[in-house]
Formats: structure tokens, C-alpha cells, sequence
């Protein structure tokens, strides 16, 4: 079921149903199947220990310098986002997709060619606004490669 | 100014290493201008990148990146020796949606260049480059790179292939960020 591949956009009402679909079957692998870029940047999530994992497997068309070889900054931005984005649809109340207003980015470690991990935690929740921060890493999550915070408003 | 050797030499080189490679391939955007502190690009619209399935619009993921490299690329052209410049954070305002169909243009500006550091801003608009779809600022590091010639990293790959355990320059300068 691979719905980014159809040309026809989706409605609210689709997506709401996937949405609550994923929560229902623990899955938030099915809203990053709603997303394109997703499929484009190949992110994945699960949930573990009631926590979601997101994780970003290496491919070669997500390479910033091919000389390192490092992951490009922006993919790590772009995955980042993407994992708030999924966490608030996810734990959150929220059936539409947020909105986002600002995106701040620490890169601590160059991000090597192999898997990205990142989590994702909701800092705070208005009826407007949500701040969440996420952390990326490779290793060991105790050494992070990036973090990041995002304001997102709420339609 | 004058006309720029050293820049006209380096320009079809980083527009090959930023368009042909990697990601940069991957979502297609064009260097149209690299000036010295001073690179323009041009995104066009692809249905891959759709981050809001509703609307067509692209993902902020993508703005992301597009910055990061424009600013990255600016970064590299006020280098005055071998060295590398990895991003140290980068913040972006996203102002309003960017439109469904129609290209995105990016240019990025080098308002700063210290010894250390490289402060960066850039934009992205669609229309009207005063009314711009996001903005950034990104400061970039300058770590020097005398060693990392083509030949040394080569050497790196053969060793690493050998599963040797000497290390090259640049796996010690990546330990040691």
C-alpha cells in the first residue's frame, strides 16, 4: 500500500483515518507511508518500549560529500523534522499535518555512512503551538550526531 | 574585482561535486550562480518530496537542504586555504508554505568570515524574492585540511579495505569533532 506512488492527492479524511489507523495498531510506519519525502529519504519507524524509534538507513543517494563519505546536513535536518512531525501526529491528539514555523539545528558529529536513529520528545503543547526536540545518533545514543528543536502551529 | 581565476576553476568543480553526487542528484537542484560568499540555486518542483499529501506541498526537509547546501557552498568559495567546512547549526524561519508546481530559488550570502568560523545567511522564494518562503542563518566551521588531498584519502580506502589499523588525517579529524 504505497499510496505516495498515486498522483491523486489524499483528503483530510484519508488521512485521519490512517492516522488513527497507526495509533490503533501501534504502527507509525503507516503515517510516514502517507509522506513522499519519507519514501524519498527512506525513514522508518517503530515503537519500542512505548517510546518511537525513527531510523534512517544508509543509501547512497542521501550522501552529502563522497569524499568521507558523510550523510548531507540537510537530509539529517530533513529526517529530524520529519521525525517531530510523525511524533506529534503519533502521541499527540492532532489529526492534520502540522504546520512547521521554525527549525533549529546543533550538528555535534558528522553523520557517517551507516544508520541514523533519532528520538523525539514533545516539550510542550499549546492549543496553538508545539515544541519538540530530537536527537540523532549512530552508535550510541549517548553521543548524539545532531539535535534539533521545532516549533510547529497546529491548524 | 576583476575576473577571479582561482573562482572560475572552482566553480564547474563544486557545481559537479553538489549536483552530480549523492543528494544533491538526488533532488536535482541547479547552481545557477557562485560567485565569491555569494551562490545561488534552483529547485524544481518533484512530486517525491511532497511533505503534505493534502496539498502537494514540498517537505520542510527539502528547504532544509537546499539552504544547508547554498550556504555550505557560499561557506567554501570565501575559504582562503585547503580546509573543510562542516555546518555547526543552522536555524530556518519557514515564513509560509511554499506553492505546489513551481520552482523554489535559493540564495545564500557570507556575512562574516572570522579564523575560525563562517557566518552564513540565506532565503528561499518562489515569486517574489522580498517575500520569501523560509530564511536561515548557518555558521560553518573552518577546520584546516593541509593533508586531505585526493591521494590521502585513497590511502584511507585502501587501508580501510586492508583492515589495517593505522588511520589517515581524516579519520583523526573526524574522532576528534
Amino acid at each position: 500500500m504505497n499510496q505516495s506512488s498515486s498522483d491523486n492527492k489524499l483528503d483530510q479524511s484519508q488521512i485521519s483515518k490512517s492516522i488513527i489507523a497507526a495509533r490503533q495498531a501501534k504502527k507509525p510506519q503507516m503515517i510516514l507511508d502517507l509522506i513522499p519525502y519519507s519514501s524519498f529519504i527512506g525513514a522508518q519507524a517503530k515503537v519500542e518500549s512505548e517510546s518511537v524509534i525513527y531510523w534512517l538507513e544508509r543509501r547512497a543517494s542521501n550522501i552529502g560529500n563522497p569524499s568521507l563519505p558523510a550523510i548531507h546536513g540537510g537530509v539529517i535536518g530533513g529526517f529530524l523534522e520529519l521525525s517531530a512531525a510523525i511524533e506529534i501526529l503519533y502521541v499527540l491528539d492532532v489529526i492534520a499535518v502540522p504546520k512547521v514555523v521554525d527549525f533549529s539545528l546543533d550538528y555535534l558529529r558528522p553523520g557517517r555512512y551507516k544508520t541514523i536513529y533519532a528520538n523525539c520528545t514533545v516539550l510542550r503543547q499549546g492549543k496553538k503551538l508545539v515544541n519538540v526536540s530530537a536527537t540523532a545518533w549512530q552508535d550510541d545514543p549517548a553521543r548524539p550526531i545532531a539535535t534539533a528543536r521545532c516549533h510547529f502551529l497546529l491548524p | 574585482m576583476g575576473f577571479d581565476l582561482k573562482l572560475a576553476i572552482f566553480k564547474p568543480a563544486l557545481k559537479f561535486a553538489m549536483e552530480r553526487s549523492g543528494h544533491g542528484a538526488a533532488l536535482g537542484f541547479k547552481l545557477t550562480r557562485v560567485g565569491r560568499g555569494e551562490v545561488e540555486m534552483t529547485f524544481p518542483y518533484k512530486k517525491e518530496v511532497i511533505g503534505n499529501p493534502i496539498t502537494g506541498v514540498v517537505h520542510g526537509g527539502v528547504i532544509v537542504s537546499l539552504l544547508d547546501t547554498c550556504c555550505g557552498c557560499a561557506a567554501i568559495t570565501v575559504l582562503e586555504r585547503r580546509a573543510i567546512t562542516p555546518t555547526m547549526d543552522l536555524r530556518l524561519d519557514y515564513m509560509q508554505p511554499a506553492e505546489p508546481n513551481k520552482p523554489i530559488y535559493v540564495s545564500a550570502k557570507v556575512y562574516r568570515n572570522t579564523t575560525n568560523v563562517i557566518f552564513c545567511r540565506g532565503s528561499a522564494w518562489q515569486e517574489d524574492e522580498d517575500n520569501p518562503i523560509a530564511h536561515c542563518v548557518a555558521t560553518f566551521m573552518k577546520v584546516d585540511a593541509e593533508g586531505m588531498r585526493f591521494t590521502d584519502i585513497l590511502r584511507r580506502r585502501i587501508s580501510r579495505l586492508f583492515n589495517s589499523s593505522k588511520k589517515s588525517s581524516v579519520e583523526k579529524l573526524e574522532e576528534t569533532q
